[in-house]
């Protein structure tokens, strides 16, 4: 997707639509260039964390770090992956059996997601799911933000505010503070395309 | 002049409970960010339902179902 403003820049009504959707939305606009980069370093660095996992299945693990899961079993965190989810393992006769493992504070439960005997097997598919939930949630904001001009600024069409605001939200962290005319002012500056 | 009987005390009207709810209400009510909410739709472990733009709700039989689930 490109910014819709890239060619044409905002009138006034959008400029002042965008801006009000920013401060609506403002807690997406935190939560989501944050997990997206996560779900990148996830993809990015399978290797070096399935390396860490390793590394730490072969060493004891302290007793506060074992937890059990929905299977019933006991799992050893090695690596944090974001919060509340770890990446865990369980010794076996054999080696390790890997586990990407959420932790729910409202049911005190620790649930699996993905388990495997490779470790880079086990983050790739939990990274690909991830990749998934983030365009689920792109969906139902895109969604959000359309109903929400509808019902702020009735009869008016502003859709290239809704896809401005999408753009914005899966490219970069925005800081509520900006509006589309100083962001277009800032990309042109840089010279960089978005 | 004679006392006025009391009347019996109703208890305190409770506002209706709503049927479903978006995302981030979800969110704050299982206690975990947005992206653990989407993570459960993704997983099928939160069925959702489309209104009609599109917007996503969690029906709350579903929370219920989920925090009851052992």
């Amino acid at each position: 997707m490109t910014n819709p403003f890239e060619h044409r820049r905002p009138t006034e009504l959008e400029d002042k639509a965008h801006a009000e959707a920013v401060r609506h939305f403002a807690e997406h606009l935190n939560q989501f260039p944050a997990s997206r980069e996560m779900v990148e370093r996830l993809e990015r660095d399978a290797d070096k964390i399935a390396l860490a996992a390793n590394m730490a299945a072969a060493k004891p693990t302290p007793k506060e770090n074992v937890i059990q899961a929905d299977d019933g079993r006991q799992w050893h965190k090695s690596v944090d992956l974001m919060e509340n989810i770890h990446f865990c393992h369980r010794p076996i006769s054999y080696g390790a059996e890997y586990a990407v493992v959420e932790h729910f504070p409202a049911r005190g439960a620790n649930e699996i997601w993905n388990r495997g005997w490779n470790a880079v097997e086990v983050l790739k598919a939990f990274a690909q799911e991830q990749r998934q939930a983030l365009q689920i949630w792109t969906d139902d904001v895109s969604a959000q933000v359309r109903e929400f001009l509808s019902e702020k600024f009735p009869g008016q069409d502003l859709s290239r505010v809704a896809d401005a605001f999408i753009h914005k939200c899966a490219t970069q962290a925005v800081s509520p503070k900006n509006t589309l005319t100083h962001g277009h002012q800032q990309n042109h500056s840089r010279g960089v395309r978005i | 002049m004679e006392p006025i009987p009391k009347t019996e005390e109703q208890p305190a009207a409770t506002p209706a409970e709503r049927l479903a709810y978006s995302v981030q209400e979800s969110a704050d009510m299982l206690g975990v960010n947005y992206f653990s909410v989407y993570r459960l739709i993704q997983r099928g472990k939160l069925k959702v339902c489309r209104a009609l733009r599109g917007k996503l709700l969690v029906p709350r039989a579903e929370l219920l179902k989920l925090l009851a689930t052992e």
